[in-house]
């Protein structure tokens, strides 16, 4: 992500402002210079191992995201299971199949007579003819030695030795000398011709799934999504969720903030029972609300029931509105507490002498709120909104357990969509698609907010 | 406002306390009726005549609830020790050494601690998959870090930020190089935020549910919060395992809450508001 939080000429000034030598540590300086490493040097050492992790764990997938979604990758079909460039084999399933493939024709052929002796004679012909094919490339035999001797041992066959690059010649002709071995095995089997035909038709399936076609798709998964509905409405169910509920938050915790922001009876009380909604496993809330709104014995569906709000128990979780209701309901529950800390907390930081001095101007509590208040807890505002928009647009646990996206898909967000195409039907190229589709629209109300708190959210310390 | 609060006040506060509590109090209720009261008019009656524990019992009998304990706490408490121990050393170096490209690094931190755990999620499960990590302890620390650990780092920076300056000095003055005055001046002194962002990380980590879901799918290595999740039943859902189940998980959190409230709303709070 290009997040530029400052400005060269502001970092430049916050640089040079660091670097101002104050007397004390000009002489520790000067000091530490027999002492080995320098300050600078000392500061990247400590920092290297954090970065280094940040870099590998975090920012290494987000851009490995980026290129599977450029890849047809499917973790249910041996032949996609890694993006591949270009033709090729993989060496493993090759050296598992082809020689049992043979030796089992040859049984095969063994047991038949007449006309279906022919016929398998010729279709021996064909695997050989394959493998010849194949093995006239010299990475290949070479490699397939080595895994045949690695497999022989009952070893792991090395990743690098997993596959091997072909021309696409080569590939293409044996897959289609091959694809004609398994039509003909399936047919001959069909007519129970053959011995024991699942093995030897299940070996030719086998070996087919062995050679490695190019998966490339480049940007067809985001042109396909630019045109799905489905994408298109669960971009809209996370906006409508994130904004809603996020406003209502906002508010919400703004007025409890403002109530609260004195002293009574039972302060601590308050504040421990706020966390503890904040405290709570996402998953183990979600599940909650879900009792509580359930169509038979929920308590709250019944209690809105009774109030009139809806018709009857089972619409709460069962009608495209309601469950939008439900699950924005048990999202405010949760994080509202938590909006109402933060705004308690930067309450707090207003020096009270600002409001004496309005009220001596003759200010009313209105006008003090909107003049004094409301401006003084901006940075504060903007830092718990941003947190929490990010957060409630990557929603997933409260969604999955909650409504599991539905009913219908009205409540699916984007990334139990994007975790259903991966999950469900293991389509992890097209389901990263959709992830980074995820992390752009992220990364922009990232950038927003970045501009609008400019240097307050990361300022350095130096800059107070 | 400084005046007095009145009635309408209290009144307002316990209308938002009960606004609160009230489905905990809802999950207490329900993991104490028998079985035949689940349902039904029974289902909605605030008081049962005859209590049970049977419930607490069933969640340890019916399910491996004692594992997805185990497994949570194994995991949260080894994420929180490594990536705080990490982000303490480069949260010193950020607030308190002079190096080009500060910012830059807290605006990288700040970047990761937004990534969507899904943009992640593909390469690190394939990566998992193919090093056979799935279903082990390290395949869910490793990708804790992602969250973890710019949690730790922000933080802890701000926390050693706090620490005033002179003390550094002064050690320094007295001959201390750098690790002295880290190790006997600065550490001691910064051992209360760590331990706030220590249990902030901890949390975070034990609430942790996407990476938990999809990583670790085998009965026995499941956390608490996806364990709890897919709680199955033979007809129905097991309202009354899953309440105990949940009245099980948030005591221990009601316990945390209660003794370090101040710790965690000033932790929660640090990196929001500038004092």
């Amino acid at each position: 992500m290009s997040l530029r939080p400052l400005r060269l000429s502001q970092l430049i000034r916050k640089i040079r402002r660091g670097t101002k030598p104050k007397s004390t540590e000009k002489s520790g300086e000067n000091m530490k210079k027999g002492k080995g490493l320098s300050e600078r040097s000392l500061g990247y050492l400590l920092i290297l191992p954090a970065m280094l992790l940040i870099l590998v764990i975090a920012i290494y997938p987000v851009g490995r995201s980026f290129y599977l979604s450029l890849y047809d990758v499917r973790l249910n079909d041996p032949t996609k299971l890694e993006p591949h460039a270009s033709y090729g084999i993989n060496v493993e399933r090759y050296a598992n199949v082809m020689p049992f493939l043979v030796s089992s024709l040859d049984h095969e052929i063994e047991k038949a007579e007449g006309k279906h002796k022919e016929r398998l004679k010729n279709i021996k012909q064909d695997v050989l003819k394959a493998r010849s094919t194949l093995e006239s490339d010299e990475e290949l035999a070479d490699t397939y030695q080595q895994v045949n001797q690695i497999l022989n041992e009952g070893k792991k066959v090395p990743q690098n030795m997993k596959s091997v690059h072909l021309d696409e010649e080569k590939v293409h002709n044996a897959t289609q000398l091959i694809t004609g071995v398994k039509k003909n095995l399936e047919s001959m089997e069909k007519a129970e011709q053959l011995d024991e035909s699942r093995q030897v038709v299940g070996l030719a399936k086998g070996l087919l799934s062995a050679f490695i076609e190019p998966n490339f798709v480049g940007l067809q998964y985001y042109a396909n999504y630019f045109q799905d509905h489905r994408m298109w409405a669960s971009l809209s169910n996370t906006m409508i969720f994130t904004v809603i509920s996020v406003s209502l938050e906002l508010v919400l915790g703004m007025a409890i903030a403002l109530l609260i922001n004195r002293q009574f009876f039972g302060r601590g009380l308050v504040r421990a029972s706020v966390l503890i909604p904040w405290a709570l496993p996402t998953a183990v809330a979600a599940l909650m609300w879900k009792f509580l709104f359930d169509g038979q014995n929920g308590v709250m569906a019944k209690l809105f029931t009774e109030v009139g709000l809806i018709p009857d128990m089972g619409t709460l979780l069962t009608t495209k509105f309601w469950s939008m209701f439900a699950v924005i309901f048990a999202d405010v529950w949760k994080t509202t507490p938590f909006m109402a800390l933060l705004i308690l907390a930067g309450l707090q930081t207003i020096p009270k002498n600002l409001y004496e001095a309005a009220e001596v101007d003759g200010a009313s509590k209105v006008q003090q709120f909107f003049k004094i208040t409301l401006p003084m807890l901006r940075t504060t505002v903007l830092v718990a909104l941003l947190f929490r928009l990010l957060d409630a647009f990557r929603v997933f646990d409260l969604i999955y357990v909650l409504t599991g996206g539905g009913p219908a898909n009205a409540t699916e967000t984007i990334s139990v969509y994007a975790y259903k195409t991966m999950f469900s039907q293991m389509n992890f190229g097209e389901g990263s698609a959709l992830a980074v589709i995820v992390f752009i629209c992220i990364a922009i109300i990232s950038m927003i907010f970045v501009k609008l708190l400019g240097r307050d959210l990361i300022s350095d310390g130096s800059g107070k | 406002m400084r005046n007095k609060p009145g009635f309408f006040f209290y009144l307002f506060l316990a209308g938002f306390l009960i606004a609160v509590l009230f489905p905990f109090f809802w999950l207490a209720i329900t993991s104490i009726k028998p079985a035949g009261e689940l349902f039904g008019a029974d289902a909605f009656r605030i008081l049962t005549d005859n209590p049970t524990l049977d419930n607490y019992v069933k969640v340890f009998t019916d399910y491996p609830f004692a594992s997805y304990m185990w497994n949570s706490t194994v995991v949260a408490v080894v994420t929180t020790v490594y990536c705080v121990f990490v982000a303490s050393i480069a949260a010193y170096a950020i607030a308190r050494l002079r190096f080009w490209g500060k910012s830059i690094v807290l605006g990288i931190v700040l970047a990761v601690s937004m990534f969507p755990q899904i943009a992640t999620l593909s390469p690190i499960f394939m990566f998992m998959q193919s090093t056979e990590l799935t279903n082990s302890y390290l395949g869910l620390i490793i990708p804790y870090t992602t969250f973890a650990l710019p949690l730790a780092l922000w933080n802890m920076t701000n926390f050693f930020r706090k620490i005033p300056f002179e003390l550094e000095e002064a050690a320094k003055m007295d001959g201390a190089t750098t690790w002295q005055a880290l190790w006997k001046v600065i550490f001691p002194l910064a051992v209360p935020g760590t331990f706030t962002t220590a249990i902030l990380v901890f949390i975070a980590a034990w609430n942790e549910f996407f990476f938990a879901l999809t990583i670790n799918t085998e009965e026995g290595m499941k956390t608490v919060p996806v364990g709890i999740a897919l709680f199955q039943g033979r007809f129905s859902i097991p309202w009354a395992d899953i309440s105990a189940a949940s009245v099980i998980v948030t005591i221990p959190l009601v316990v945390m809450v209660l003794l370090f409230q101040r710790r965690i709303v000033s932790g929660l709070t640090s990196g929001a508001v500038k004092e």
